[in-house]
């Protein structure tokens, strides 16, 4: 029964080893594609170092420099960074 | 007895998971200080491109013209135009002022005839003779920036919405029949496409290469109230 379990143990340990560099990519392209669109829209950030999904294409996302933006596709399909 | 064979059999899973959980540990510390490194050619370009600078706009016109010392983006990119392409003003007259430059410049080098002949010859054709560009496919080229994964959806959606913006104006400037023509938006024009170029070129340099050969041929389609119908 022990042996089980620190079986499943590792073998979770092991999934995770393995998942964690995807999400971290997935994180890190986030980032960018904010950066990249809060940039684009004029907006003063040097680089979005962190992001909190609110919703679907909605994101609170905070650069270095302090700042934060709320990045949505609003009801016209148009992007907006809203400086909060 | 019973209860030895399983102490023995918890032993040996034990020890196998100890000397997997070191394998991984050591598998995972190697691949740690691992590096992606960029294919040789990409290295090379961007290389190229960091320490170019790029002429955004021609130098201002005066009276003694200055020699020309920045590269324009096409040849950063080492692009020549699209077949079929107009040619912009600016081009024609940087190439004009650089040959007068050139030829007052401080070092002047003689060369024989004979010398420069020979030179012509191991040149070869022109590049654009070599490499035909093929003719713009305006569908084509929106496919692969749909698809192209340089650029996040948000940019995407972004970089749509100021396209779509531009092309209102456009239509506005042909169906207004405005005597000034489309001029005023080729500045607009210039800085979208530098913000399509800026998304892509790191991650996709060859659709970055595309769209900037094709920067003229696809100002000809949205500068002519005709072709500007037909693509809308």
């Amino acid at each position: 029964m022990i042996a089980r379990a620190r079986a499943s143990a590792l073998i979770l340990s092991l999934a995770a080893l393995f998942a964690w560099p995807s999400l971290a990519a997935q994180d890190v392209a986030l980032l960018k594609d904010l950066t990249s669109v809060i940039m684009l829209l004029g907006s003063p950030c040097d680089q979005v170092v962190s992001a909190k999904r609110q919703a679907d294409n909605d994101h609170i996302a905070s650069c270095r420099n302090g700042d934060r933006y709320r990045v949505f596709v609003n009801a016209e399909g148009r992007v907006v960074a809203q400086k909060q | 007895m019973l209860e030895t064979r399983v102490e023995n059999a918890a032993e040996n899973t034990m020890s196998a998971a100890r000397i997997t959980g070191i394998l991984f540990f050591t598998l995972a510390a190697g691949c740690a200080g691992l590096k992606e490194a960029p294919p040789p050619s990409v290295a090379a370009e961007s290389e190229a491109r960091r320490e170019t600078p790029i002429a955004l706009a021609p130098p201002p016109a005066g009276p003694h013209q200055p020699v020309k010392t920045v590269m324009t983006e096409n040849e950063v990119l080492g692009l020549d135009p699209v077949a079929g392409a107009p040619t912009s003003p600016s081009k024609g007259k940087s190439a004009a002022r650089a040959a007068p430059s050139s030829a007052t410049g401080p070092a002047k080098v003689s060369a024989s005839p004979a010398a420069v002949e020979q030179a012509r010859k191991n040149e070869g054709p022109p590049a654009a003779a070599r490499n035909p560009e093929p003719p713009l496919d305006v569908a084509a080229l929106t496919a692969r920036l749909r698809e192209t994964n340089a650029i996040g959806v948000f940019t995407k959606l972004a970089l749509k919405n100021q396209v779509d913006d531009l092309l209102k104006q456009f239509q506005a400037y042909h169906e207004g029949g405005q005597k000034t023509g489309v001029a005023p938006l080729r500045q607009p024009y210039d800085m979208l496409v530098l913000k399509v170029l800026s998304a892509v070129q790191d991650k996709d340099p060859s659709l970055a290469r595309t769209i900037a050969g094709s920067r003229e041929a696809i100002w000809g389609i949205l500068a002519d109230p005709e072709k500007f119908k037909s693509v809308a």
